[in-house]
């Protein structure tokens, strides 16, 4: 049978505000070339699931523009493929609203979910950033004829977020015994979910009516806290790298991690049998001229580097003019940077230009960013 | 379906390249790698559609397997259309005979099929052969403004190469009055791109000719265009100026690829009009290491280099490993260069690997002797690369 994903395209973008004020969160570039929304779009298409709605909210117009027809995540299909639910639905009633919850959101598409032919489903934020089989926890949440299959990471010792984390309890097989919020590391429930669920359709279908019913927003805490150890909720442990993306810091250190750690890197980008897609740009090969110095950076196509650059990640169409020094930055697509600039700790959003001899620097824990087609 | 078109193109990809020797033993000359990420074949087909010509046949022969792969349904240059759009034309069947290609004008000649059925006014005939931007609308343009039978769009090539190249001796107004094919004594400097723009009328009468003469071998620049001539018809030279640049062996391949890493490139692939298109493969951005030396070259996606690089190009996905050199050379896709390896003057084709201790090339072989590392290749030490080039 086959399984349907539902992508949620922008909740929790107060916490990415800097980066959400003309985006979604699932159209953040991440990485170079990517937008967060590749990675859990590449993780479905390359588990077979061909058949994916991403639910748009606000703001959605770079996402539009990035998927495009979908060809180059092989989603262009006359089956299937993907499809941008915009808010419309409802918005000719008088008390139209903008979701804000993930619940409210699959409650403005109800009438596509009860049509599905699939009997599997999966929802995924686009604020955790893994490379992931999802077959396995299909599989898995198959032989357990599970509701519910929660994935979700060991929390460490020192773990601390500013917002609620949902922290599950199981048991020795997966079966989820209770579920809490913390922001911190709490041992008696020591798993994290990482906002990817696998669902029944027929769950689904069954939860959302129940939430109509009962005017229920919150898909965690109206339908899974209640009582979840009766039903049949399971937690897949996943124990490869997955990297949040929830808050600005959280994001500036995803980005450099990817410079200095090398498993990292590997275990999200490095892998050739589940490559991760992207719109294609066409741009050219990156020119090193005479007299640069690249040292463990991550860089994309379509750069001219002239001068220094060190843990940083460059996306399309940097330009590092000679003399320039580009430190434990984050620059996306066409930021130039003019002769003799220094750089350290800065995020420049798209199309900024920084002139000659400009000195700037943020922190590692408050990285400065600088927004969209600023000159300074 | 019926759809008429001002101008189709007709792109000769079935060439060999046999003086690419290792480069083409498994791959048809238009399908090589370019300038990091790029196919030769992208330069003609990105032409067509910055040109506005959007109905390209390609015809294939020589080992297509790589080049259909590649090609596919035209897509990475948005030529997958329901009306027009990149068909593959390989050699076929038909109710008497199976023939190969047996030279350029026969090729077309056995696909008129396909140019009637488009129907189109003009026929743009290209090979996939060289590196070069060029508007095919301005050179339809000229084609028509001079009410033309046959265009042919020239380049002022080096006097002394000039016998190397087929000539066209025209007069003043551009109209040719002699064709010369690889002439011993060229008249001028003026000589044949090898793409045709011909008045499709023409073109048709031209090949049936050419085709029922068991003198001719088939060929445009040979037969064709010195037979329209005989008969009185109007050609003109359209004069291109830019870059041009065939590479049809090692070091003119190899040269193509340093020409990008001037300060100022003649051919500029970063401009965001006319650009090339190429297949993408979802590869990882690139990742520079800590040990990395990079000066004077082009890195594409999916390269991690931990070693030094200097004046070369180097293809998606290939490694270059701690302490390896690789200097003055071109390395294509998925190469790997183990730690400690060099790699001087040299072409090291996809998938190869030079191990640990091997020196490929000499840091003074300069371009006339280029070492060749075929596909696929595995380099121990004690054995010496493929040498394409004395």
């Amino acid at each position: 049978m086959s399984t349907t994903g539902f992508i949620f395209s922008n909740l929790n973008s107060n916490t990415l505000s800097l980066l959400t004020s003309d985006r979604t969160v699932a159209a953040i570039p991440f990485g170079c070339r990517y937008r967060l929304v590749d990675f859990a779009l590449s993780n479905m298409v390359n588990s077979d699931i061909t058949d994916i709605n991403i639910i748009a909210n606000y703001n959605f117009r770079s996402l539009v523009n990035h998927i495009g027809s979908g060809k180059d995540w092989d989603l262009a299909r006359r089956s299937g493929g993907i499809k941008i639910l915009s808010p419309g639905q409802e918005a000719r009633q008088a008390d139209a609203m903008v979701y804000s919850y993930r619940l409210e959101a699959l409650r403005s598409i109800r009438d596509r979910i009860s049509e599905l032919t699939s009997d599997t489903v999966v929802l995924t934020d686009s604020d955790h950033l893994c490379n992931i089989d999802l077959n396995d926890v299909i599989s898995f949440h198959k032989a357990n004829d599970a509701e519910i299959t929660f994935v979700t990471v060991q929390s460490k010792i020192g773990d601390a977020t500013r917002d609620p984390q949902t922290a599950i309890q199981s048991d020795a097989k997966g079966r989820i015994t209770d579920i809490v919020k913390s922001t911190g590391y709490d041992p008696d429930h020591p798993l994290r979910s990482i906002r990817l669920f696998v669902l029944s359709t027929e769950f689904l279908v069954r939860s959302l009516d129940e939430a109509v019913a009962r005017n229920y927003h919150s898909f965690t805490d109206d339908i899974i806290m209640h009582s979840p150890e009766k039903r049949r909720f399971f937690s897949y442990c996943f124990h490869d790298v997955v990297i949040p993306v929830t808050t600005f810091l959280d994001y500036y250190r995803a980005n450099i991690l990817l410079t200095t750690d090398a498993g990292a890197r590997n275990a999200i980008l490095g892998k050739w049998e589940r490559p991760i897609y992207t719109r294609v740009h066409n741009s050219p090969p990156t020119i090193y001229r005479e007299g640069c110095c690249v040292k463990d950076s991550l860089i994309a196509d379509g750069c001219l580097i002239e001068g220094t650059v060190e843990n940083s990640v460059l996306f399309r169409g940097v330009k590092v003019s000679r003399g320039a020094t580009v430190r434990n930055s984050i620059l996306f697509g066409d930021t130039y940077v003019g002769q003799g600039s220094s750089l350290n700790c800065i995020v420049s959003d798209k199309n900024v230009v920084i002139s000659d001899d400009q000195n700037l620097s943020g922190a590692g824990s408050t990285p400065f960013y600088i927004a969209k087609n600023k000159r300074i | 379906m019926y759809c008429k078109k001002e101008c189709i193109a007709m792109l000769l990809a079935g060439g060999q390249g046999s003086r690419l020797y290792a480069l083409t033993s498994k791959t048809a000359k238009p399908a090589v790698n370019y300038g990091g990420k790029y196919r030769i074949i992208d330069f003609p087909l990105s032409n067509c559609i910055n040109s506005g010509i959007d109905t390209v046949g390609v015809l294939t022969q020589y080992q297509p397997l790589a080049l259909n792969d590649y090609i596919g349904k035209g897509a990475p240059w948005d030529l997958d259309r329901i009306r027009g759009g990149l068909t593959v034309l390989p050699p076929y069947q038909n109710g008497k005979n199976a023939d190969w290609y047996k030279g350029t004008a026969n090729a077309i000649y056995q696909n008129i099929d396909f140019i009637r059925k488009n129907d189109p006014d003009n026929v743009l005939i290209l090979s996939g052969d060289h590196i070069y931007k060029m508007d095919y609308a301005k050179m339809l343009d000229f084609h028509k403004e001079k009410k033309a039978a046959c265009t042919v769009a020239t380049i002022t090539v080096p006097i002394e190469e000039a016998s190397r190249f087929g000539i066209c001796n025209t007069h003043e107004d551009g109209s040719i009055y002699e064709f010369e094919e690889k002439p011993k004594e060229p008249k001028n400097d003026q000589a044949s791109m090898g793409i045709y723009i011909f008045t499709t009328s023409v073109l048709l009468e031209y090949l049936e000719i050419d085709e029922n003469d068991p003198e001719s071998s088939k060929d445009f620049g040979k037969n064709v265009i010195p037979n329209l001539l005989r008969s009185g018809e109007r050609l003109f030279a359209y004069p291109f100026s830019g870059y041009w640049k065939d590479v049809g062996t090692i070091a003119s391949l190899w040269e193509a690829n340093m020409d990008l890493l001037a300060e100022k490139p003649e051919l500029d692939l970063r401009t965001r009009f006319f650009r090339i298109y190429s297949r993408n493969s979802a590869r990882p951005p690139q990742f520079i290491g800590k040990t990395a030396e990079i000066e004077s070259s082009m890195i594409s996606e999916g390269c991690t280099v931990y070693g030094t690089v200097r004046h070369s190009v180097i293809s998606g996905g290939s490694v270059i490993g701690r302490d390896a050199v690789v200097c003055d050379s071109v390395i294509m896709d998925d190469v790997v260069i183990e730690p400690g390896a060099k790699v001087y003057y040299a072409i090291v084709d996809s998938e190869s690997v030079i191990r640990s201790g091997v020196t490929v090339g000499s840091p003074d072989a300069g371009k006339e002797r280029i070492t060749v590392i075929a596909k696929g290749s595995d380099v121990n030490e004690n054995e010496e690369g493929t040498v394409g080039t004395k």
